[in-house]
């Protein structure tokens, strides 16, 4: 050990302090932006565990004085929060499994078979993804209504595919190009046809990055706000969005239901996102940006 | 299995997703132009008498709400995106230095965009709030500011503060595909130019930057697209207000239709926005070609 320290340069022990410097700099920076960035959101958490005194005090403390569930409580007991809950994970979960299970056939084959009109397939998902939302939903406001189903969940859901099909036909697509052709071979010589080749082995390879996407899917389904203030209209139907953002005009100044509910809406998010956060990140650059 | 029958599955499998995505999106953008050129109004009758392109003329030469938000667009999208930029650019490259932690660094600093937009919208307004807010409890404490500013309710202070909101919900996703695009930055490269006596910024400039640029234009162009269109953050923070200092185009298109019922108007306009946003594709398409022609000639 002491051998080692005389055997190095004197240079080499110099440029070692430079580098110590270098990374205590680098992950003072880093620390530093991380906290000032992600501080709002710490700030709505710790507003949600304080009582109504503190919350309105003049002088404000980082952490409550007393923590308090009752924020969580009133959000939950006293206001239709619990029924906005329901319907969005009924309208994210069924949104899922549609775009999923038919975005998973078509993403096979764009990705495996060479066919006519595989490039225009191609430019048509990709140029979907351009359209301005605000463009699409008059007309979708239109054809709902001539439908009959305008304040309707079905509305929501269909709206909700519309715009998450596309997007994850093409991730999906990355996934199975990844996906080593040779098992497929060697599948097809053991006398599977493609479709059995599908569902035996490429589905249960593509597995995390399917559940990427589902989660993905489901997350953009959660969060969306727009389709649900044009489609939706009775309170009863109301999305966690469109519920919480109403809350400004039904609950005006109550900063203690909007913060809980802000923070029960966004917990689930974060959790599904730092648990899947490797693959989603893997699917946006693979599949979705270098196309 | 023969070429042709797997072709014929192929269609078999892809028809089903695709009519969806047809009928779902490229069937209401049509329709969005036909409603474009019709006297359709919500509280009117014969919604579907044609106008040609009157919506059109008036928006472009009549109306003087739609120029201003057009402006507020741009104004909006380009500080938005620039900031988003040079934050991303910036926290990239340091994540790109040799460190421990930086795949939970990186999940970290993803967590704004995940944050559901109306919660966005929630909790930086109570950041902001007059009186309760912890912006202008912290400046007044630090004796930055003698009196509580009025974030949202000030015209003049109004448009900064939703930028920075767009900013804080954009920069996650450029700063990851940016630390993708530094690491495919070949090591060597770096070690050869550092041997041949390149200072940090001449690296930067002369290497990491010729692989960033490509990159950078579709991340940017992307994030215009987005921004351009972004209707939750002004829609929940301000609503366009106070005085329309922050009525975007999207707003003014859901401003037009469902407080105004011209639903024929508005579509107008959100075809507009369309077109606008396919001359910023076309441009970033040129540009790019632009781009590889002239690498190709330099090397």
């Amino acid at each position: 050990m002491s051998d080692a320290i005389l055997d190095e340069p004197v240079v080499e022990t110099q440029f070692n302090y430079r580098r110590l410097y270098a990374a205590v700099a680098t992950y003072g920076v880093l620390f530093f932006a991380l906290g000032v960035i992600l501080f709002p959101i710490f700030w709505m958490f710790s507003s949600s565990f304080k009582g109504q005194t503190e919350l309105f005090a003049r002088d404000m403390t980082l952490l409550p004085v007393v923590w308090t569930w009752e924020n969580y409580y009133n959000v939950w007991f006293n206001t239709p929060f619990p029924r906005y809950f329901w319907n969005s994970f009924y309208i994210a979960s069924v949104t899922t499994v549609i775009t999923v299970g038919f975005a998973i056939y078509a993403a096979y084959a764009i990705a495996r078979i060479r066919f006519r009109g595989r490039f225009l397939i191609g430019m048509i998902l990709l140029s979907t993804q351009m359209f301005p939302h605000v463009t699409l939903v008059l007309p979708l406001f239109l054809i709902i209504r001539n439908l009959g189903l305008f304040n309707t969940h079905a509305a929501l859901i269909i709206a909700n595919v519309a715009f998450a099909l596309p997007f994850a036909i093409w991730m999906l697509r990355g996934f199975f190009v990844s996906i080593p052709e040779e098992l497929e071979d060697a599948a097809a010589i053991d006398g599977a046809g493609l479709m059995t080749t599908l569902h035996k082995i490429i589905v249960p390879l593509a597995g995390p990055g399917i559940a990427a996407i589902a989660m993905f899917t489901f997350i953009r389904s959660w969060n969306e706000f727009l389709f649900a203030l044009v489609l939706l209209q009775s309170q009863s139907l109301r999305t966690l969005p469109l519920g919480l953002a109403s809350f400004q005009e039904e609950y005006t100044y109550r900063w203690d239901l909007m913060m809980a509910g802000g923070s029960i809406v966004s917990l689930p998010v974060l959790f599904f996102f730092l648990l899947m956060q490797r693959f989603i990140v893997q699917g946006l650059l693979g599949g979705a940006l270098k196309g | 299995m023969l070429q042709r029958q797997r072709a014929r599955l192929a269609y078999y499998l892809v028809l089903p997703a695709m009519t969806l995505v047809v009928v779902l999106n490229l069937l209401p953008l049509l329709q969005g132009l036909v409603i474009s050129m019709q006297s359709q109004n919500l509280i009117r009758p014969n919604p579907t008498g044609f106008v040609g392109f009157r919506h059109y003329v008036r928006a472009l030469t009549q109306d003087v709400d739609f120029w201003s938000s057009a402006w507020h667009s741009v104004y909006f999208t380009a500080c938005a995106v620039a900031g988003a930029y040079v934050l991303s650019l910036g926290l990239a490259l340091l994540l790109n230095l040799d460190i421990k932690g930086r795949g939970l660094f990186r999940a970290l600093f993803l967590i704004p965009w995940v944050v559901p937009d109306v919660v966005t919208a929630l909790l930086w307004k109570w950041f902001y709030s007059d009186q309760w807010g912890f912006a202008n409890f912290a400046l007044v404490k630090l004796g930055l500011v003698g009196a509580a500013i009025p974030w949202l309710s000030d015209p003049k202070m109004a448009m900064p503060a939703v930028i920075i909101v767009q900013i804080w919900k954009l920069y996650p996703i450029m700063t990851v595909v940016l630390l993708a695009a530094l690491q495919s930055v070949p090591k060597e490269l770096i070690e050869a130019a550092k041997i041949d006596g390149a200072g940090p910024f001449q690296r930067f400039w002369y290497v990491t930057a010729n692989f960033l640029r490509p990159t950078s234009m579709v991340i940017v162009l992307l994030a215009c697209i987005w921004t351009f269109q972004s209707f939750d953050i002004i829609y929940l923070l301000t609503g366009g207000g106070p005085a329309n200092a922050t009525q975007t185009l999207p707003i003014l298109v859901y401003v037009k239709a469902f407080w105004a019922s011209q639903l024929g108007y508005a579509s107008a306009i959100g075809v507009l926005i369309l077109l606008i946003l396919m001359v910023l594709g076309f441009l970033n398409l040129g540009l790019e070609r632009a781009l590889s022609r002239g690498r190709d000639a330099h090397v």
